[in-house]
């Protein structure tokens, strides 16, 4: 049975990751190199899962996956209790993660290097393909190994909204929940060592990524 | 061949400064010389399409870069179409790349791109280094690397801003002389920014002194030199600190100049004895003395009795005319404490020194 929470837990955070990655790395890029009004209060949006309760996040999930929500509105489907509410949850309160550290390592770029590439032939993409984001890559890639450090310990807004059910949307912090209340302490002791361990290592190859390490 | 054009008429406000200039450009290096913060470099990036002017016109060779203003369809063609090359003050090469992969950055797509980019880089010298990065580059390395950069897609124009800024005076020669090479073999329309005056004199065909936004002039480089259309060209150019002296010996170690009746010792530099000479003498290399504390070094050659004119204090900076034996008259520049306990007025007399190694004789290039 912890098997499948621990299958079910890699696949979420997997999923989880590659999105906040994707969408942390384009509000990164719009945080620190575009100027419009408002960019302050579109950054604390983007940072708000950090400080606010899990069943707050759970919450707000449910409003939007769920009965009359926008997604329910616009695809006809009710994610709650599905895999993909568990995906969503991560992906959410690890987001504010990816996008500071995007943010931070968008800004290390030095912008006349980019400029350099305009004038050298690179449309926009070209430039960020080729200089911004080989520049930028040891960071992005530390922020998102704390990224999936943090999806994989979700916890609270993925109960709310994912449930907990063994097979579809247990993963392993939820398992270890069902577990103490079992009394099931040595399958306990194994999941919790592991889950450290893996904290452990993330950091661990995030220290690893800082080039004052080198 | 039709030589080439390039036509810039550009607008720009910003809060506190606006920049208003029209420039006419054709196969030659033209200096654009002015102090920091008279619009030099914001009119490169926007020839280069890396800045947007408020209304005006681009126009290379017929090809419209950039078109606003009332009554035209507005033309803004992106930075990388321009065909317009760019070496930065800081060079910009790509940190993450090698000698090789900065120079075939642009080249991407071309079937011929490695072939091409070691042929740059061997027209540079630089063949040794191909498998360098940058930071294993010293300065001058590294402003050839973006050089051979810049000129991969054969631009028509190169723009260079404060190239030689970061270089020590030997290499800033060798520098100078091998872009004008270039120029000349490529046909090269030039616009090279920089606020020294030694560039200005040895690399311009013409000069274009720009202050606050605004052309004060523009003329072949000696006649702006010797003929400042303004007092404030003048100023732009310091150009009260040039004078025409003659050389009455000149040895291995130090040459002798005589400045109408002054006796001046500058360091060893190719002339020869009886030549007149023009020589300048950076504000900066012009220090009052102390009369009661010892002077070392290099301050100890030209001492000069002089009279102070007038005493201007800007920022931190204070600007002293002073007026020489011979009637002629000097411009020196210091940091407002330096010289805080001399009492310094108009009518009082001092005494001067000019640094030997600031005494530098101008040389035209020749162009032919």
């Amino acid at each position: 049975m912890g098997w499948q929470a621990f299958r079910i837990s890699m696949e979420v955070t997997a999923v989880a990751t590659v999105l906040v990655v994707i969408v942390g790395t384009a509000a990164g890029l719009l945080l620190a190199r575009v100027r419009f009004p408002g960019i302050q209060l579109v950054e604390a949006l983007f940072m708000l899962p950090l400080v606010l309760p899990p069943s707050v996040v759970g919450y707000y999930l449910l409003r939007f996956l769920g009965t009359g929500g926008p997604v329910e509105g616009l695809f006809g489907v009710n994610l709650v209790l599905t895999w993909g509410a568990a995906v969503l949850a991560s992906a959410v309160v690890a987001l504010p993660l990816m996008v500071q550290a995007a943010r931070t390592a968008i800004r290390g770029v030095d912008p006349v290097l980019e400029n350099a590439a305009r004038t050298l032939g690179s449309s926009e993409a070209a430039v960020f393909f080729r200089v911004t984001l080989p520049l930028a890559r040891r960071m992005l890639i530390a922020g998102a190994v704390l990224s999936a450090a943090r999806a994989l310990g979700e916890f609270g807004a993925t109960l709310m909204v994912a449930g907990n059910i063994p097979g579809r949307t247990q993963t392993l912090p939820l398992f270890v929940y069902d577990a103490v209340y079992n009394h099931q302490y040595g399958t306990v002791n194994l999941v919790v060592g592991l889950l450290t361990g893996l904290g452990l290592v993330s950091f661990i190859v995030i220290g690893r990524l800082d080039p004052a390490h080198r | 061949m039709t030589e080439r054009r390039l036509l810039v008429d550009i607008h720009r406000r910003l809060p506190s400064f606006t920049l208003d200039l029209q420039l006419e450009v054709g196969e030659e290096v033209l200096v654009l010389f002015g102090p920091s913060g008279s619009g030099k470099s914001m009119t490169l990036e926007s020839i280069a399409g890396l800045v947007t002017p408020d209304r005006g016109e681009i126009v290379l060779d017929g090809r419209v870069l950039f078109r606003r203003g009332p009554g035209n369809a507005q033309i803004d063609m992106p930075a990388r179409r321009r065909g317009v090359g760019y070496v930065f003050q800081s060079y910009a090469l790509f940190p993450h790349l090698t000698v090789l992969g900065n120079v075939r950055y642009p080249l991407r797509g071309d079937p011929r791109a490695r072939e091409r980019a070691l042929t740059l880089i061997d027209q540079m010298g630089m063949t040794q280094l191909v498998d360098r990065l940058p930071h294993q580059l010293s300065g001058g390395q590294q402003q050839r690397v973006a050089i051979a950069r810049a000129l991969a897609r054969d631009p028509e124009v190169l723009l260079l801003d404060e190239p030689f800024s970061a270089l020590d005076p030997g290499l800033r020669e060798r520098l100078r002389t091998d872009l004008r090479a270039l120029q000349l073999e490529r046909r090269l329309i030039v616009i090279c920014v920089t606020h020294n005056v030694e560039d200005a004199f040895a690399l311009g065909d013409r000069l274009a002194v720009l202050r606050d936004g605004e052309l004060e002039q523009v003329g072949t480089v000696g006649e702006v030199f010797h003929r400042p259309s303004s007092m404030s060209a003048a100023e732009v150019l310091g150009i009260r600190n040039i004078f025409h002296a003659r050389v009455s010996s000149a040895t291995a170690d130090c040459v002798v100049l005589d400045w109408e009746g002054l006796r001046l010792h500058a360091p060893a530099q190719s002339c020869s004895p009886g030549e007149p000479v023009p020589v300048y003498v950076a504000p900066e290399d012009v220090k009052l003395l102390y009369p009661d504390r010892p002077v070392l070094g290099s301050l100890a050659a030209n001492q000069l009795s002089a009279r102070v004119m007038s005493i201007q204090n800007r920022h931190d900076i204070q600007i002293i005319r002073l007026l020489l034996d011979n009637g002629r008259e000097l411009e020196a520049r210091g940091a407002s404490y330096f010289y805080r306990e001399l009492d310094l007025h108009p009518g009082a007399p001092v005494l001067i020194t000019l640094r030997q190694e600031g005494l530098r004789i101008l040389r035209e290039e020749d162009s032919g």
